[in-house]
């Protein structure tokens, strides 16, 4: 009889140690860890936190100006801000001491700054705070934004739902109509065979993909303002597999003297000059990714078939931050190859097509695909 | 019909063999099941709990993000994505070759040959193409060493120099123990080492040296060298015991010259006739026209005789002709038939046999034709005594410092084992190796050189042919080049041996051509060619019978009991890249056996004895396993050397037996065969990994062969069973068509001497995994191009044919239809595709294929610690080919004819609008052939190389009946047997 009791109790209790177990997943490990912070030189958890408060603008007194946080953005993800983010300020400013840091905001140079950093009357103890929680920041990071779960949760819950309705169905027999377990379970399962058909297409797929670069680098200035040619900066497109990342020496070609944007001011092309000085690489987050197993060549299209370089990657001279124009899918490779014309006439290598070329003089055909010369062959792109 | 077999058990008994086959088949098919899918109810749950975990994944999964990063500076030269070719100089293990290196983005992948070198003609050896492999081998140091620990190049500087003064002062000798040296910068060095160190002695020593031949040359010549042999002007080719096709002085170039003489396309072709007098089978002897099995101890008999009888044919001399154990009647004809178009080579280290073998080609008129004495070959210098006398120096402490340079004589010296104490003993023992061997382990410092490929150099393999070689890749490792080492401790305050190289060449070098009167202009075109051959005229050297009389007095040896033949094997040749899993996994072109040397014994006796293949033998108390060998000479067995490393690496440590032990020194020259030795048979076995018998094609005529005499009345001789299925060819289905191109390989058989340069080649550019002996065993080896050996005729002394088998890329493929996912779809270009990504490894296509050149990945064989090779580390995986996908467990992969390479080159052609010139694609088994025997093209190019060979009446195709129309033709084998 106790054991009876014992077993009817556990049962009772598996949906909740399912939510806790669900709970223990999904609530991200961090919210349970104490933040971390580094104290350097000096500067006490106070401090910081005053810091903090002025740069977010959370201290009350008077002003007229904005607090610090409405220009220089603490969230990663907003790139439109033209603006140093506030970890770029605390990552240049790192390593430099307060004077720096003060003569910087204090006495703006640059036409941005000087427009925006205007009737400051920064006491220099807030300054020092904020110096101190900027350099907090360049050594803890920002916390990173919090992950969704909505779709695992949805997934797990209609898991639920299906098992249920399956229970029910089976063993339960709550419910009178046998037909409401159905087309819970149907839909249920349903809606999970779609989530999973859906995201597994999307799998791999980048389309408008635009992460953020170390460096807030507008093609729309560049390419679309100053209308410099793409195979200037993307030298290697016409002979190589790879159009290539220009190198920071090409940069300097123009950096050279040109040391202010009309956007960004001089923080960002600062960046550039620093690396070539410093003799490091800029790391720059690639936007176009193929599988490994898929081989693609720029040469093949920019170099023989001429393809202008929208056409996959679409208007670049329109975008401040470079995002992912096509897919990229094999669908979309083979669908293009099927209705583009090659330059049959008048590339001499298609000469080894003697029979097309007779087609095309009888008049059998008027034009020539990719396809119809092999484009769409497997070990085209797969080996 | 001449029956052809792979196996004596398959010519013995062929219905019990092919049971055999499947019955090993199926068992290893047991084994993996075993290992692989024995699950329970645990894997079950698992498989439950990885299930749900997928789904959840899938319903949150977020791809990595990529860095590009790209250059700070981008070098003039460099286009990320496109290789650069860089000529440079092989010269490892004695053999030279002039290499052609592929660097993607900073990183050699691959050697190819060069075409403008005279002397490799564009051919490698296997052992070259692996070389690229040692680059990057784990084995290699890291940092200088001092007894083991890592040290500084500072501390190592101040002791050494130090003490080479103070043993200078003392008035103590250093000996600079190197291989042969053939670069005359490096040479200079050691000339500038021992200015400073007057006490320093150079000694050269060579594991496998030309002791023989120097001294016989000294004595005829009055010259210690090597002569340049000219094989492509030789009508007949004897050889005595040389290998010259595999292992043998200078064997690419042999190889190049002996297969243009047997190149028979049209009417007015000839052909060489070769003959091989030998122990175990070569891979030249099974070549040969005319092979006879002799014992090594009747090699001088059979000299001295054919010379007596020589001299009796031209009437010189009447005193009757001793007694030879084989007819030499048949050879003799010949070889006065063609007088002064003849060469005999013999590859003995016995001085008396070469003066023999000297006298014989003067009395042929050989001098001056088809050998030169004015030129001489560079590769070989070491002379065995004077290695004697260091060792003699060292046990009498006469000797008290040692810088060991490129040698391992603690392994590959009978004494090694003493040699090892004696080294260690000495007051300074220094070793150069850029990774671990057996003589490094006992000196007290390592000094590691740079890999030849991050290192410069040039050489003179033949005296007034020179070469260079050049850094491909930064180095690696913290290692410094010997040059430079031995400059700096000469004084030199900063070496730099590529100013020194460089200031050799446009200083005294540009002398010797007049096109260039700026050094510079002169050193950039020669770095860029890699080769400069100059021209120089030589003297030629007059002969004389010095010494033949001593040689020719036969001082009869009481032989008696068991000859053991000690002979370098085709992969590992003397044993130095021991680590090399690529070599090692090459199976040995006669036996087809890898990870293992075996002793090969005679057929008959091992029917007597009831000794089987794996059963194992003790030879002078050696246990060695048993490979029964059809064409052994009876009374010898046949070991290889260059095995049983025991300190070589992770990959070549306790592989085989070493019988270095085995050789002695006689007469001041190591002596590679042993008499009077014990063999008794034991009950054991061992398992060896015998690819012989794998892809069985059942007895179908394979092979088509001819005799010259028959080809030259009618070429398609051998070849009748071509016209009868192009007559019985019909279709109910629409002939293929190939709008473009239709890319064909050709393979001629008469060319192919079955070295394995392919399979390393396409192994290097395919990405070709290792998988070890037991998945070798099981039938799994990996290789996209293999080299079927097939035996014909007398067990005794067999007939033997190498054939090439790769994809055949059949237009009608059985392979491609059984897909159930369209993975291996034909191109429009008549390539057999295959999608790896969509296959998903049912094998169909493998069962299907009649050719079984389907390869299955039962497992992943990169970065898996189960296999233990190359490709489980970060280094060893940077010689991965960045165009070729590397496969993973579970697909099929095949032979793709280099696809990458077609695509390169069609890319080029596109862009720059022009057609593609016949021959501009080369995959790359074709493109390093060192006997020219494989030919790719376009089949649509009436005009093509390809076509020809493919309308040339010697041209068939592997099972024409089945009507897999296969894209791979083969010309039928003609053999120059005597009529």
């Amino acid at each position: 009889m106790r054991r009876y009791f014992f077993g009817k109790m556990c049962l009772k209790k598996i949906p909740i140690i399912i939510f806790l177990l669900v709970s223990y997943f999904i609530i991200p490990n961090h919210v349970y860890a104490a933040p971390e912070t580094v104290i350097t030189e000096g500067h006490s958890h106070n401090e910081i936190k005053r810091g903090e408060r002025f740069f977010k603008g959370l201290l009350p007194f008077k002003r007229d100006y904005n607090a610090c946080v409405s220009c220089h953005n603490l969230t990663p993800t907003d790139t439109l801000n033209w603006n140093p983010s506030a970890m770029d300020i605390a990552m240049k400013y790192a390593d430099q001491d307060f004077g720096s840091f003060q003569s910087a905001v204090m006495e703006p140079s640059g036409i941005k700054m000087q427009a925006s950093h205007v009737n400051f009357t920064l006491k220099e103890e807030d300054l020092k705070a904020v110096k101190s929680y900027l350099d907090n920041l360049s050594e803890t990071g920002l916390s990173p934004a919090k992950p969704t779960y909505n779709n695992l949760i949805l997934f797990l819950f209609l898991g639920l739902l299906l098992t249920w309705a399956l229970v029910e169905l089976i063993f339960l027999h709550h419910i009178k109509w046998k037909v409401v377990p159905i087309v819970i379970f149907m839909g249920a399962f349903g809606w999970q065979v779609r989530m999973i058909v859906t995201d597994a297409i999307k799998l791999g797929r980048q389309e408008s993909y635009a992460p953020d670069q170390p460096i807030k680098f507008s093609h729309k200035v560049h390419a679309g303002e100053n209308g410099i040619d793409c195979m200037y900066c993307h030298t290697t497109a016409e002979q190589s597999k790879s159009a290539g990342i220009p190198a920071t020496n090409l940069c300097m070609n123009c950096h050279v003297l040109i040391r202010e944007g009309s956007n960004s001011g001089k923080f960002e092309i600062s960046k550039v000059v620093e690396a070539n000085e410093k003799g490091q690489s800029i790391e720059w987050t690639r936007i176009h990714n193929l599988p490994d197993h898929v081989y693609f060549s720029h040469a093949i299209h920019v170099g023989s078939g001429k393809l202008d370089c929208t056409q996959c990657h679409g208007q670049v001279q329109e975008m401040d931050i470079m995002q992912q124009h096509s897919d990229l899918s094999m669908g979309w490779c083979v669908n293009c190859h099927r209705e583009t014309k090659v330059d049959f006439g008048n590339n001499g290598y298609y000469e080894h097509f003697v029979e097309l070329h007779g087609q095309i003089k009888s008049g059998a055909i008027d034009s020539v695909t990719a396809a119809d010369v092999g484009a769409n062959d497997c070990m085209r792109c797969h080996y | 019909m001449t029956k052809y077999w792979r196996s004596l058990d398959e010519l013995n008994a062929p219905v019990a063999f092919r049971k055999n086959e499947v019955r090993l088949e199926v068992d290893a098919n047991r084994a993996t099941m075993k290992k692989a899918a024995s699950s329970s109810r645990r894997d079950f749950l698992k498989t439950l709990g990885f299930s749900v975990a997928s789904a959840a994944v899938v319903a949150s999964c977020k791809r990595p993000v990529d860095k590009a990063i790209p250059y700070l500076v981008k070098p003039e030269e460099v286009t990320p994505g496109v290789a650069n070719y860089y000529a440079s100089s092989y010269f490892e293990g004695n053999e030279y070759c002039s290499v052609l290196v592929k660097v993607r983005d900073g990183r050699p992948i691959k050697i190819e040959g060069n075409d403008l070198s005279s002397i490799s003609q564009r051919g490698t050896s296997a052992r070259v193409q692996a070389s690229i492999l040692d680059l990057y081998d784990d084995a290699r140091f890291k940092t200088p060493l001092k007894r083991g620990e890592p040290t500084t190049w500072d501390e190592i500087d101040s002791y050494i120099s130090q003490k080479l003064s103070q043993l200078n002062n003392e008035n103590k000798k250093v000996v600079l123990l190197s291989s042969t040296i053939i670069s005359p910068s490096a040479k200079k060095v050691i000339g500038d080492f021992q200015q400073r160190f007057p006490n320093v002695e150079w000694v050269q020593y060579d594991a496998v040296s030309a002791t023989g031949i120097l001294k016989a040359s000294e004595l005829s010549f009055g010259k210690a060298f090597v002569p340049d042999y000219r094989f492509e002007k030789a009508k007949v080719i004897v050889s005595f015991g040389a290998d010259f096709l595999g292992t043998w002085l200078s064997n690419v170039e042999y190889t190049k010259a002996y297969s243009s003489g047997r190149r028979v396309m049209k009417k007015s072709d000839e052909m060489n006739r070769h003959y091989q007098f030998e122990s175990g089978m070569s891979l030249t002897g099974s070549n040969a026209d005319v092979r006879v099995p002799i014992k090594p101890s009747e090699e001088k008999t059979i000299l001295t005789a054919l010379y007596y009888q020589l001299l009796q044919a031209g009437g010189e001399f009447t005193v009757a002709a001793p007694a030879s154990p084989v007819d030499l009647k048949g050879l003799v004809e010949d070889l006065l038939e063609n007088k002064g178009r003849s060469l005999v080579v013999s590859g003995s280290n016995d001085v008396e046999i070469q003066l023999i073998v000297n006298a014989v080609n003067h009395l042929l008129g050989n001098y001056g034709t088809t050998i030169r004495t004015e030129k001489t070959l560079n590769t070989h210098q070491g002379i065995d005594a004077d290695f004697e006398r260091v060792i003699a120096g060292l046990k009498d402490k006469s000797i008290a410092g040692i810088l060991c340079w490129g040698v391992n004589p603690v392994y590959n010296h009978p004494k090694g084992s003493d040699l090892k104490q004696l080294i260690a003993g000495a007051e300074l023992s220094v070793s150069f190796s850029d990774r671990k061997d057996e003589t490094t382990a006992a000196c007290h410092w390592v000094c590691p050189e740079a890999h030849y490929l991050e290192a410069w150099n040039d050489a003179e393999p033949k005296s007034g042919t020179f070469s260079l070689a050049q850094p491909t890749i930064s180095k690696l490792f913290d290692s410094r080049q010997v040059q430079e080492s031995l400059l700096k401790w000469a004084g030199v305050e900063a070496p730099n041996y590529y100013e020194y190289l460089r200031k050799n060449w446009t200083e005294n070098m540009s002398g010797l051509q007049r096109k260039y009167t700026d050094g510079r202009i002169f050193w950039n075109e020669v770095l860029q060619k890699g080769v400069f051959e100059p021209g120089i005229e030589f003297k030629t050297l007059a002969y004389s019978e010095n010494g033949l009389a001593g040689a020719l007095s036969l001082k009869q040896d009481a032989a008696s009991g068991w000859e053991v033949v000690l002979y370098q094997s085709m992969a590992l040749k003397d044993g130095f890249a021991g680590n090399n899993p690529w070599l090692q996994e090459l199976p040995d072109p006669i036996a087809k056996i890898s990870w293992d040397n075996f002793a090969a014994v005679p057929v008959k006796w091992a029917e007597e004895n009831g000794v089987q293949n794996e059963s194992v033998i003790t030879v002078n108390g050696v246990e060695l396993p048993v490979f029964i060998q059809p064409g052994q000479a009876p009374g010898t067995i046949s070991v290889a050397l260059g095995y049983g490393r025991e300190v070589a690496g992770k990959v070549g440590d306790g592989v085989g037996k070493n019988m270095y032990p085995f050789t002695s020194i006689e007469n001041g020259a190591q002596k590679f065969w042993v008499s009077g030795a014990q063999v008794s048979v034991t009950d054991k076995t061992y398992e060896l990994a015998l690819s012989q018998t794998h892809h069985s094609m059942e007895g179908r005529p394979i092979v088509r062969e001819t005799n010259f005499d028959e080809w030259q009345l009618d070429p398609a001789a051998g070849n009748e069973l071509k016209a009868e299925h192009d007559e019985h060819s019909v279709s109910l289905y629409p002939g293929p068509e190939f709008k473009g191109h239709h890319w064909g390989m050709a393979v001629d058989l008469s060319s192919c001497i079955g070295c394995g340069n392919c399979a390393i080649a396409c192994q290097a550019e395919n990405n070709i995994q290792v998988i070890g002996k037991e998945q070798v065993r099981n039938r799994r080896i990996m290789h996209w191009i293999r080299v079927d050996r097939y035996f014909s005729n007398d067990a005794e002394n067999p007939e033997v044919y190498h054939q090439p088998v790769m994809c055949q890329h059949c237009d009608n493929a059985p392979c491609e239809n059984v897909c159930p996912v369209s993975a291996t779809p034909h191109s429009d270009e008549g390539l057999n595709q295959m999608a790896y990504n969509r296959c998903v490894g049912t094998k169909y296509c493998v069962n299907n294929c009649p050719y079984k050149v389907r390869r299955f990945n039962w497992f992943k064989y990169v970065g898996n610690d189960e296999f233990d090779y190359a490709s489980n580390s970060d280094l060893g995986r940077m010689v991965l080919n960045p165009d070729v996908t590397v496969r993973s467990r579970g697909v099929v992969e095949k032979c793709s004819f280099c696809v990458q390479r077609i695509q390169e080159k069609k890319t080029e052609a596109r862009v720059a609008g022009r057609k593609i010139e016949d021959g501009e694609i080369q995959p790359a088994c074709v493109q390093s052939c060192p006997g020219n025997a494989l030919v790719f093209g376009d089949l649509n190019d009436p005009n093509s190389k390809i076509s020809n060979y493919f309308k040339n009446e010697r041209n068939y195709h592997l099972l024409e009946e089945l009507h897999t129309l296969p894209s791979v033709g083969y010309l039928t084998k003609v053999r120059n047997k005597k009529a």
